[in-house]
């Protein structure tokens, strides 16, 4: 009896293995690649173990899919270079999605997430908008939409700062503002008002800047794991899944495309 | 007296390397200093040129004291000021001649006077181009050490050690880094000097050479000196058994 | 973005790069004989201490030290950060330098023979002379090499300095790579820094070339 049940199980195995056909060598793992200190959506926790609410949405469709979840924390400025040597299977952390990725030939699933950059200030300064930031100092992380902006559609702004100064981690922005270096940390709202709540003396201002989409890349070519992967997540928001997941980061709950 | 040195006791470590060592040089001798190795023939020479501290004794030079252990206890020497003067009454030779290789010949010879004892410069290298001229070395100014075959080298030596003007000059095996064929250009300046009437102690293992040029010879065994006097007398009729044993071994 | 831009770009940083690395060699290279001296003290506190210290800074890498400079202070004492990074980068670098240097000099000056020093004492050189006039010149041509050496990878140390968010040219390469989607700036600065390392090289030739008249 114990026997035959093995072998009912090797047979279960197999048949998902097959139906899976993620990639041609048909492995059942898949390898998240996250930016580790991009809290609420992908942060290494107190436990040593990663969490956030993309961590928990790719758990969630890795164990829909009889999948074994890897995480592979990206160099977030070589992320993509690192997704072609196929250090991980699709980066998906908070990642902005830009014209630039889709030109360049990656796979971009659908958007997820609906991003605004703000200016982080200590309350203190006095500095009310981004007018009061003329000839001071801000800084932002290096590789992130809000860089990004500085640089482009935003650079008259940029240009009445002092200098922009690009930190390779936002744990460096805020050591930076904390510190008395830089007067304001152009930042994603989310990360803003999560570290605004969890430190005292800090304010996130009014202004809301750019309009960016948050969605997961994957290699050229992989269109029909990005399907897969995006089919998953259709079915968590139908069966409710996604939703008790977002409803652990309020933060972000409010900018989730799907579940408005 | 130039030098007076008095019960000079010296050891290292365990090793008695002088015992009660007592040498007097006056002016215008030549004292060889023979014995086998070990015997302590260096090492007080290095006493004497404080290149070592002694244990207990006296030192002195032109009649002043420069070392003493008056209480028996540690050694008191002349304090640092002084002993740069002191240090212009000798001269060493080394056996490695010891030349300074980034330094031209002349300024191997000049830049001690200059510098330490603050002469006139044009005067020194004046002196000091004499002095390479009397060397046999007159082409070799400008020259660098490692230019220099050992035996040029050693003349250099001893040309900067004259350089000084010292009452009196040591030499610590001068020869014994030289290949056989080059030994005789520095003895001949050795010669030339005694006839000067320069005054000399030479640590030595030419024998004949120790027995033509010197006033005095003495030999040293285990930290004693064994036996002293007239060449003729150490050389040709020893009267102890070391003495006599050490010389037969070396004619051998 | 055309490659034009992207080296002027670039280049504009590269005087932050020799910013980095001659105030790094002004002060290191002095402080590193300090330390040598220090290291080599009869005292054995000091040695000791010294040889403990030399250890930390070179088992632990710079990256970690340029962030212990800049953040530490404010981490520990409340001190505000610099906003001129140009400061903590070069403390940490020539801290960092100069406990390699140090080993380099300790190295160079036990190497010498004995016989120089005694030659220089019988002639009654003082030990400030005998070290400055007969020692010194000696032991920095035997150690020009091993010099050359650490000179060389502080050029590509200075890429470091992103960590602290001090704007070199590596810095502001990488920031170019991401708005642009491209490797180009990589290779653009791979050529700056072998430039750079060729003019030094060049330099240290030199340097090494004037020396050789003894042997």
């Amino acid at each position: 009896m114990k026997k035959l049940f093995t072998v009912l199980l090797a047979g279960v195995m197999v048949l998902s293995l097959a139906a899976c056909g993620k990639t041609a060598e048909s492995t059942n793992t898949f390898t998240m690649g996250i930016d580790p200190e991009y809290p609420p959506f992908s942060s290494l926790g107190d436990d040593g173990k990663y969490t956030g609410f993309d961590v928990e949405v790719c758990q969630a469709v890795c164990d829909k899919l009889g999948w074994e979840m890897k995480i592979f924390e990206v160099n977030w400025d070589e992320k993509l270079v690192q997704l072609d040597s196929n250090e991980c299977d699709c980066v998906w952390s908070g990642m902005t999605i830009l014209d630039s990725m889709k030109e360049a030939g990656y796979v971009i699933s659908a958007p997820y997430y609906d991003n605004t950059q703000v200016l982080l200030v200590k309350s203190d300064s006095g500095i009310a908008t981004s007018a009061d930031l003329a000839g001071k100092d801000v800084a932002v992380q290096l590789g992130t939409s809000g860089e990004g902006l500085l640089n482009g559609d935003l650079s008259d702004m940029a240009a009445t700062f002092n200098k922009v100064i690009t930190c390779d981690s936002f744990l460096k922005c805020f050591t930076e503002l904390d510190g008395g270096a830089v007067d304001a940390v152009f930042v994603d709202l989310p990360v803003a008002v999560s570290y605004a709540q969890e430190h005292d003396g800090f304010t996130v201002l009014e202004e809301r800047f750019g309009d960016e989409q948050y969605g997961i890349a994957f290699r050229s070519g992989d269109e029909a794991l990005c399907k897969q992967v995006e089919d998953a997540v259709k079915e968590l928001v139908a069966d409710g899944t996604y939703k008790k997941i977002a409803e652990k980061y309020p933060d972000i709950i409010n900018n989730l495309i799907f579940l408005q | 007296m130039i030098l007076e040195m008095s019960n000079i006791k010296k050891h290292f470590e365990d090793c008695e390397v002088l015992h009660d060592i007592s040498l007097n040089v006056d002016s215008g001798e030549v004292v060889s200093i023979i014995g086998p190795s070990g015997s302590g023939k260096s090492t007080l020479l290095r006493c004497a040129t404080f290149l070592e501290k002694i244990d207990s004794g006296t030192i002195k030079y032109e009649g002043q004291t420069i070392a003493h252990t008056p209480d028996g206890e540690k050694p008191i020497y002349l304090p640092k000021k002084e002993m740069v003067k002191v240090k212009s009454y000798f001269g060493l030779v080394f056996q490695q001649f010891n030349l300074f290789p980034h330094f031209s010949v002349l300024r191997n010879v000049c830049d001690a006077p200059i510098n330490v004892q603050k002469r006139n410069k044009e005067e020194v290298e004046e002196k000091g181009r004499e002095l390479l001229a009397k060397m046999g070395l007159a082409d070799k100014a400008d020259a660098y050490p490692f230019q220099l075959s050992g035996g040029q080298q050693q003349r250099v030596a001893i040309a900067r050690a004259l350089a000084l003007n010292p009452d009196i000059l040591f030499f610590d095996e001068p020869t014994s880094a030289l290949d056989p064929e080059l030994t005789g250009e520095v003895l001949k300046i050795i010669r030339q000097l005694a006839e000067e009437k320069m005054t000399m102690v030479i640590v030595t293992h030419e024998m004949s050479f120790a027995r033509a040029v010197s006033k005095r010879v003495i030999f040293m065994d285990g930290g004693y000196i064994v036996e002293q006097g007239d060449p003729e007398k150490v050389f040709g009729d020893p009267s102890e058994e070391r003495t006599k044993q050490f010389l037969r071994n070396y004619q051998q | 973005m055309s490659l034009l831009t992207m080296i002027l770009k670039m280049a504009e940083g590269l005087s932050k790069t020799c910013a980095i690395f001659f105030l790094t060699l002004l002060f290191s290279l002095p402080l590193g004989m300090i330390v040598a001296l220090l290291r080599m003290s009869k005292d054995k506190v000091v040695s000791s201490v010294t040889r403990f210290v030399i250890s930390v800074l070179r088992g632990t890498p710079l990256m970690l030290q340029l962030l212990a400079v800049t953040y530490g202070p404010y981490y520990l004492f409340g001190i505000s950060v610099s906003r001129n990074k140009l400061i903590p980068v070069v403390i940490a670098f020539s801290i960092n330098y100069a406990a390699y240097f140090a080993e380099i000099y300790r190295g160079g000056i036990e190497s010498m023979a004995k016989g120089q020093y005694e030659a220089a004492a019988v002639l009654g050189y003082t030990k400030t002379q005998t070290f400055l006039k007969i020692i010194l010149p000696q032991v920095i041509k035997r150690i020009m090499p091993s010099i050359t050496n650490e000179v060389v990878t502080l050029v590509k140390d200075t890429s470091l300095a992103f960590t602290v968010s001090y704007q070199e040219m590596f810095t502001i390469g990488k920031q170019i790579a991401n708005s642009q989607t491209s490797f180009t700036p990589f290779v653009v600065a791979g050529v700056f820094y072998f430039v750079f390392n060729a003019i030094v090289d060049f330099g240290m030739g030199k340097i090494e070339k004037s020396m050789q008249y003894y042997k």
